[in-house]
């Protein structure tokens, strides 16, 4: 059973020692004593505290969605699929670099480029990689920086982790790039900060935009030697996992594709538990569109996602265009059938706090969409 | 601590010497020309003199790799006529012991003297071992000085003693011999030596067809050193003749049976038997003791190696002696806080020793319980008796801004990462104190030089019985080369798979700073080509990998990887001694900003004053804030990595 | 100046803390006490206490035959300490109504007290209870002094220059001087160590007046 409140005994006994951890990286940014190194984040040594925040931000911990929405969204969310948002589109970067660096439409790099080259931003907390590699957490100052960071990565960095690097190099506006879990941590962390004796937390000193990534699930760091296996001689260039399979650019040109299956062993054990494929909470979620990989999904959820998406659009930055309505059903499908499965899993121990109305709006929402 | 007093060439002059330096004057005394060790406390300053002495002496001094070299090359300068000293703790005997059961047989040509420190009380050891029982297996004879002043001559007189059997001589000092003081009368500095030469004649063999000959000649050598011990003026009694009750005692011990003696009013009734050849015995005049006595009880430091010879001869010689009745660790008499045998003896321990073997009552304040524990009282005991004003005890810590807090932090760190159980293997060196808290508690076991490799290189050949927790050894720069190479090669080969730390701090730090293969410079203080660690573990075919413990992220991350690869693999954390680095680098400036740093309302339970605890980081109670002491403060850093508010500032130095 | 000790053996012990110069105080009493043709015999611990630990020299001067390094218990005539709490630990041990003691007002403090785990007690409460154990004690900042001198690690030549000054020990300062001079064969080592003892003479005999 999960406490409402804990320390580091649990999070290490509950979470960490249970594989449960998402490796989104928040509870080491806040602690010495709890460090992320690769994909794993550990309590290194006891701190002694019975109750702490590691614990709070953390997203396996007790976790209420209705009200994380009413702090986000100040109001309870209208759609209980996708999560609440004012728009949905297919987006892509006008920038024919940024296009030719990206996974498909190059919508995120694009946005951060243009946060960048606006003075709106100082940086941006993203992950640096090829996708064949183990990426690294980045703090990312520069259009090169943000290059470096394109591209999808299938593995679960614990990127929050470099928040206190942001706060030391002064970096205090901040754009910050993560998977659904770790939206979640740092809504957690932005909801702490706002009361008076948390007021140190990293979130209290940083001006943040949360751009987050669909995520149905996240790759375990053994990938990697499976790919090298897989890859034999040949240099990986980029690696993308589409409806048909995983696929294996080299940088000679060849390419592989490997039955999707073979990847599924090395699905991070935490993923399963996963209610967020599409980053609920954040100011504008982007994904694939599962359809064309020249473009991207596009969700703008906060007020301040919608201006800065309206903005770019009118700079020239990105491209738009509407949803294809044929396709909608089939995000919406994809969605509910994992938030149906943690539904149908959810053990007494489970981490989700739902309300008897959220449950059942969720249900009904998904069942006329199914 | 003078080195003006060992060179002095002034013969009668009294000057103040440490019992290291009087063993150094000794054998300067003696015509030394050729010495060697490898550093150890408490004996580490007598190869550190005769080195800095050597070019003005006319004599060769090296800082070997490890004892039994060191021994072979003072056997071999023996071989060649030269006078030859190697100097060691009882560890380091024991390393050298296979070589010292057959230099015993071979005999030894010019004089060859051992000088053993053993160390009662641990005060800078391991373990408190004796050293005379492996003199005695070894069939070589044991001087043991008594003062400072006799250190001198004694060393002097085994040499002659050597030369005259041909045979090896260990002269024991214990730590209040080599770190103790007295005053010493100079004696005269030979001249210039003779030229080395290896003789068409000699031979200096064991010889497996023969054992029972070599056998034969170590018996009769120790015959006549035993007969030679009867005229020395080293054993020597004091006191009334035909005293029943007599005092049997070797090294500082018997001057604290005869203060206690003294304390006691004994002086009319107690014998005061002094030994300094202790083994073998000589037998006739202990004997001639024995007679008149009824009570004997000892005075000696550690085992009970006199006494259970002494009662052994007293044994075999029972028709002559009579009854007699021996006071001991054997009956429990002699014994200090810990039980017979157990830490330093002192004036306190033998009062209450002789007071009871002669019915007296004990003099106050003499009754010794406090001192071990200094003022410690058990808890059965109830509150100390000075409660009022506690006196704090000290721990040992690594120094402020030692590397090795950064490298235990990190495998810490990482083992916590890893999350299999993994632990660390430990070794001898400073971070032996890394078994407790300034180390993080981070060592499950620790033995002697190189244990570390050697008991995880065998912990993970236990893979294949189903062991899968990662094993680290954590190795000293200096140990490595006395000790690890052999446990390497016998890993790669026998395919052993743990992680081989060597922290690297460029130096012997333990025992003083004295110079090891890697460094570059002898004992001499001549350029040296260095012996660099990769090259060595490159030469093994094992791979390696270089890091600054100084960076603490960095290195958590790179002992991480390592432990996920599951192979052997050697990691030097590179950075030097502390103490060392202060001597000649402008520090930075590491100080707490008093705006960021939240105090306890951080959530940080003070980390880098109660968790990381380097000595500079101190709790301000009046602040209620961290504060870098900065008089202590090397500048290294490593604090700032780790503080959630980034409120540790470096200023740095280019 | 106090009057001088006359007993056939005047037991004197240094206390203090790793890397606070026992070591080298020990050495120039002992030094000094050889060169007016006395026996003595030091026993200092050093080794792995060097790391923080409490460290003691026990300096035995006698106008008798040799001696053992180690004063029993209750028999300290003399404690100069460099450290407040390191008295009190050895007076606790060594002392007796007769001890009379030098200190060094600084205090050094023990991991346990950084860490802040236990607290270190005042220094009135530690004079008081030194006072309570002592016939007499004569304290000072000695490491405020060797500042003066040059450098606050001084603080051990400081307070060697205060027992000097005291008279207590048989041992003319000349003796202690040309000591200081044979242990520093660096000039300006040499010079900054004699500047702290001399010092610390003056300063004791300035505090005995009071």
């Amino acid at each position: 059973m999960l406490p409402e409140q804990g320390g580091p005994v649990e999070l290490k006994a509950l979470v960490q020692n249970q594989n449960r951890c998402t490796a989104c990286g928040a509870c080491a940014a806040l602690c010495p004593y709890i460090y992320a190194v690769r994909e794993k984040v550990a309590v290194i040594y006891p701190c002694g505290l019975a109750e702490g925040n590691c614990y709070r931000v953390c997203p396996r911990t007790p976790t209420d969605l209705g009200e994380l929405d009413r702090r986000v969204f100040g109001a309870p969310r209208t759609d209980h699929v996708l999560g609440e948002h004012s728009a949905i589109y297919f987006s892509r970067a006008r920038d024919s670099e940024i296009g030719a660096r990206a996974q498909y439409g190059g919508t995120v790099t694009a946005l951060l480029a243009f946060l960048l080259q606006q003075g709106r931003i100082d940086a941006a907390l993203a992950v640096r990689g090829n996708g064949a590699a183990l990426p690294e957490p980045a703090v990312a100052a520069t259009a090169e920086d943000l290059l470096a960071c394109a591209g999808s990565k299938y593995s679960a960095c614990p990127s929050l982790s470099a928040l206190p690097q942001a706060v030391r190099e002064g970096r205090r506006r901040l754009a910050v790039v993560g998977r659904p879990c770790q939206v979640t941590a740092l809504r957690k962390m932005q909801g702490l900060a706002q009361e008076q004796q948390f007021s140190r937390l990293p979130a209290a000193k940083l001006d943040l935009f949360v751009i987050g990534l669909f995520c149905f699930w996240a790759l375990t760091p053994g990938f990697y030697g499976f790919l090298a296996e897989k890859a034999g001689p040949e240099e990986i260039w980029k690696v993308d996992i589409p409806v048909e399979g995983l696929k294996i650019t080299f940088t000679s040109g060849k390419e592989l594709l490997v039955p999707v299956d073979e990847a599924r062993p090395f699905i991070r054990p935490a993923c399963p538990e996963c209610f967020d494929p599409t980053a609920e909470l954040a100011d504008v979620s982007v994904g694939s569109t599962e359809y064309d990989p020249a473009w991207n999904t596009l969700v703008v959820r906060t007020a301040a996602g919608r201006a800065l998406v309206e903005e770019a659009r009118a700079a020239g930055v990105i491209e738009l265009r509407p949803y294809p309505e044929e396709r909608l059903p089939i995000l919406r499908r994809a969605a509910f059938n994992k938030k149906l499965r943690v539904l149908n899993t959810q053990t007494g121990d489970g981490y989700l706090r739902l309300s008897g109305e959220y449950r059942e709006q969720l249900l009904r929402q998904g069942g006329n969409n199914g | 601590m003078s080195i003006t007093g060992v060179r002095t060439d002034q013969p009668g002059q009294a000057v103040l010497l440490t019992g290291n330096e009087a063993v150094a004057r000794g054998a300067l005394e003696a015509g030394v020309g050729f010495a060697s060790s490898y550093p150890g406390s408490p004996t580490a300053e007598v190869l550190s003199i005769l080195g800095r002495l050597a070019a003005e002496f006319n004599l060769y001094a090296e800082w070997s790799i490890n004892e039994i070299v060191a021994l072979e090359g003072a056997a071999a300068a023996s071989f060649a006529g030269v006078r030859a000293l190697a100097v060691m703790k009882p560890d380091g005997l024991n390393v050298a012991a296979d070589f010292l059961t057959t230099l015993s047989m071979s005999g030894t040509g010019s004089g060859l003297v051992i000088f053993v420190g053993d160390d009662p009380h641990a005060h800078s050891s391991i373990k408190e071992e004796d050293s005379r029982y492996l003199a005695r297996l070894a069939h070589v004879p044991v001087l043991e000085p008594a003062t400072v002043a006799e250190a001198k001559e004694m060393v002097k007189a085994a040499f002659e003693l050597s030369e005259t059997l041909q045979h090896p001589v260990i002269v024991r000092g214990v730590t209040r011999i080599c770190h103790a003081s007295g005053k010493v009368t100079l004696g005269e500095l030979p001249p210039r030596k003779k030229k080395p030469f290896f003789g068409k004649d000699q031979r200096f063999l064991t010889d497996p067809g023969a054992v029972a000959i070599y056998h034969q000649r170590q018996e009769e050598k120790l015959r006549r050193a035993a007969e030679m011990g009867e005229e020395m003026p080293f054993n020597r009694y004091e006191g009334p003749a035909g005293a029943e009750l007599l005092v049997i005692g070797c090294g500082p011990a018997f001057l604290y049976a005869r203060e206690a003696v003294e304390i006691l009013g004994l002086t009319d009734r107690a014998g005061l038997l002094k030994l300094g050849l202790t083994w073998p015995l000589p037998e006739k005049l202990v004997l001639g003791r024995l007679r008149s006595a009824k009570k004997v009880i000892f005075a000696e430091e550690i085992e009970p190696v006199l006494e259970e010879n002494v009662i052994s001869l007293a044994a075999r010689h029972w028709p002559a002696v009579g009854k007699l009745s021996f006071y001991g660790k054997s009956s429990g008499h002699v014994a200090g806080p810990g039980g017979p045998g157990i830490g330093e003896l002192n004036v306190d321990i033998m009062v209450k020793a002789l007071a009871a073997v002669a019915g007296l009552p004990v003099p106050e304040p003499a009754a010794p319980e406090l001192i071990a524990g200094e003022g410690a009282a058990s808890p059965a005991q109830g509150p100390p008796p000075f409660a009022p004003v506690p006196v704090i005890d000290r721990e040992l810590a690594f120094c402020p801004g030692c590397p090795h807090r950064a490298s235990f932090w990190a495998v810490r760190a990482a083992l916590e990462l890893d999350g299999r159980h993994g632990f660390v293997t430990g070794d001898i060196g400073c971070y032996t104190l890394g078994l407790g808290r300034t180390g993080y508690y981070l060592l499950r076991t620790a033995h002697c030089m190189g244990a570390s490799v050697g008991v995880a290189s065998g912990l993970s050949k236990l893979a294949r019985l189903g062991f899968s927790q990662p094993v680290v050894a954590m190795i000293g720069d200096s140990t490595f080369f006395h000790a690890a190479v052999p446990a390497l090669i016998d890993a790669r080969y026998n395919q052993a798979r743990f992680l081989c730390v060597v922290l690297d701090n460029g130096t012997t730090a333990m025992t003083g700073h004295q110079p090891h293969p890697g460094m570059g410079v002898n004992a001499m203080g001549e350029k040296v080509p260095a012996v660099a660690i990769e090259e060595v573990v490159a030469g093994l075919g094992i791979p390696f990998t270089i890091q600054d413990p100084y960076d603490i992220k960095t290195t958590t991350r790179v002992v991480y990887d390592l432990l996920q690869q599951n192979r052997l693999h050697v990691l030097v954390l590179r950075r030097e001694c502390a103490l060392v680095a202060a001597r000649k680098t402008k520090k930075a400036r590491v100080y707490v900003d008093q705006e960021r740093c939240l105090g306890d309302a951080c959530g940080c339970m003070r980390f880098c004053s109660r968790v990381f605890s380097c000595p500079a980081c101190i709790w301000d109670a009046g602040a209620g804030k961290a504060r870098i002491d900065e008089t202590i403060c090397t500048g290294c850093g490593v604090c700032a990595a780790n503080c959630p508010q980034q409120a540790i500032i470096v200023e740095g130095v280019e | 100046m106090a009057e001088q000790i006359t007993d056939q053996t005047i037991n004197v012990i240094i206390a203090g803390v790793g890397g606070q110069g026992n070591v080298l105080a020990s050495q120039i009493v002992a030094g000094a006490a050889v060169k007016e043709g006395l026996t003595v015999a030091v026993g200092e611990t050093f080794g792995a206490s060097q790391r923080g630990g409490s460290v003691m020299s026990h300096v035995r001067i006698t106008r008798g035959r040799e001696i053992g390094p180690l004063i029993p218990r209750g028999k300290a005539d003399l404690v100069a300490a460099l450290e407040p709490m390191e008295c009190l630990r050895v007076l606790r041990v060594f002392g007796n109504k007769e001890t009379r003691v030098i200190m060094n007002e600084h205090p050094n403090y023990p991991i346990s007290v950084l860490q802040g785990s236990t607290a270190y007690p005042s220094l009135d409460d530690l004079k008081a209870e030194i006072g309570k154990l002592a016939r007499l004690i004569l304290s000072f900042a000695a490491t405020d002094v060797a500042r003066q001198a040059g450098s606050p690690v001084a603080a051990n030549v400081v307070l060697t220059g205060a027992l000097a000054g005291t008279g207590l020990l048989p041992i003319t300062l000349d003796s202690y001087r040309r000591t200081i001079t044979e242990l520093f064969t660096d000039q300006a080592a040499r010079e900054l160590n004699l500047k702290a003892f001399d010092l610390g003479v003056r300063e004791i005999r300035d505090l005995n007046k009071i």
